[in-house]
């Protein structure tokens, strides 16, 4: 089955800065809140997201793994 | 959510032999369950559901453990209750009784039957006994993950040619042993119903038949025309089988049972 690249962000408290922990693969993003939450769960994060990698817009570098991402659904 | 409030020593017999049977029921499905999830670390299809069935296989086991510790206060050594019966003592719900066969009986069961446990624990949980009240809400949350990851894959593999009758037999498999715990409605059950500890039969059974109406029905499995398994354990609350003698060997410890340490 097709699965799709998310990135999975998280802060450990209230007003920490949102930090990049990694990424998981997905069908679609019911499944990659799960896998995300499941997989990174050595800390007890605040919160967390995930963003489907093709969804980053780069701003100001245009190589490497998200603007390659971006470029594919462009 | 029930305005009676009980706790263990306020029960008659007849209320504290039903509620034993409920949470044994209860605790050793979900002693059963984290098995057959946890035969998935390895196999599944890919890094993350394994990891997913992993890490669902520790929630249903410490699920399992705080569940068994509520019969302590029922008259029942947990322990013993853990590590000393056999397999056909066990009361889990008869679908869980062989390991799942494939990943789609994996999401089945994920669905139908974690997802039955999750529905008649929500209710344990609104109902009148205080240590369930006091236990169970937290569980309930824990298990939303389950059903979220359950729900995608059944959708998913309801929309593969290759998959849907796979997904369809394992549903159709299960769901009449579910039907049959879920709307249990023997003696033993309604002294436990009457305590308002649990909602009747009726009204278990209309729950749980609208939480999975839709997703089911994705795969074009009509839960309203399914009916119950006939047949009825009235000693263990559950239709009669037992568990396979490997995975109650693995749920009791028995391999390190030199080890034990309690």
């Amino acid at each position: 089955m097709l699965e799709i690249v998310y990135d999975v962000f998280a802060r450990k408290d209230r007003g920490d800065p949102l930090v990049h922990i990694g990424y998981v693969d997905a069908l679609d993003a019911e499944t990659a809140r799960v896998y995300a939450w499941k997989t990174y769960d050595e800390e007890k994060w605040f919160d967390m997201y995930v963003v489907e990698r093709s969804a980053i817009v780069p701003v100001n570098r245009f190589e490497g793994p998200f603007a390659k991402a971006h470029r594919r659904k462009s | 959510m029930s305005d009676r409030l009980l706790t263990p020593d306020a029960l008659d017999e007849a209320t504290a032999a039903g509620l034993r049977r409920l949470v044994l029921t209860l605790a050793d499905s979900k002693r059963l369950m984290g098995i057959r999830y946890s035969d998935w670390l390895l196999g599944a299809p890919s890094i993350e559901a394994g990891i997913a069935a992993s890490s669902m296989a520790q929630d249903e086991w410490g699920h399992a453990r705080l569940l068994y510790a509520l019969l302590k206060a029922l008259g029942l050594d947990p322990v013993e209750v853990e590590h000393d019966r056999p397999a056909s003592a066990y009361a889990p719900i008869g679908a869980l009784d062989e390991p799942m066969p494939d990943w789609a009986a994996l999401v089945a069961a994920m669905v139908v039957v974690d997802g039955a446990l999750t529905s008649v624990l929500a209710s344990f949980g609104e109902g009148a006994y205080e240590p369930a009240r006091s236990r169970v809400p937290k569980m309930v949350t824990e298990e939303e993950f389950h059903a979220s990851l359950g729900a995608a894959w059944y959708r998913r593999l309801a929309g593969s040619e290759e998959a849907r009758p796979m997904l369809v037999a394992a549903t159709e498999a299960m769901l009449p042993e579910v039907l049959a715990w879920v709307g249990a409605d023997d003696d033993a059950q309604g002294a436990v119903v009457g305590a308002e500890i649990l909602p009747r039969a009726s009204e278990r059974l209309a729950r749980y038949r609208d939480e999975v109406r839709d997703l089911l029905a994705a795969a074009g499995v009509d839960v309203d025309a399914c009916e119950a398994t006939r047949g009825w354990d009235e000693a263990r609350g559950r239709t009669p089988g037992q568990p396979d003698e490997e995975s109650v060997e693995r749920a009791r410890g028995d391999r390190n049972r030199a080890l034990f340490v309690e």
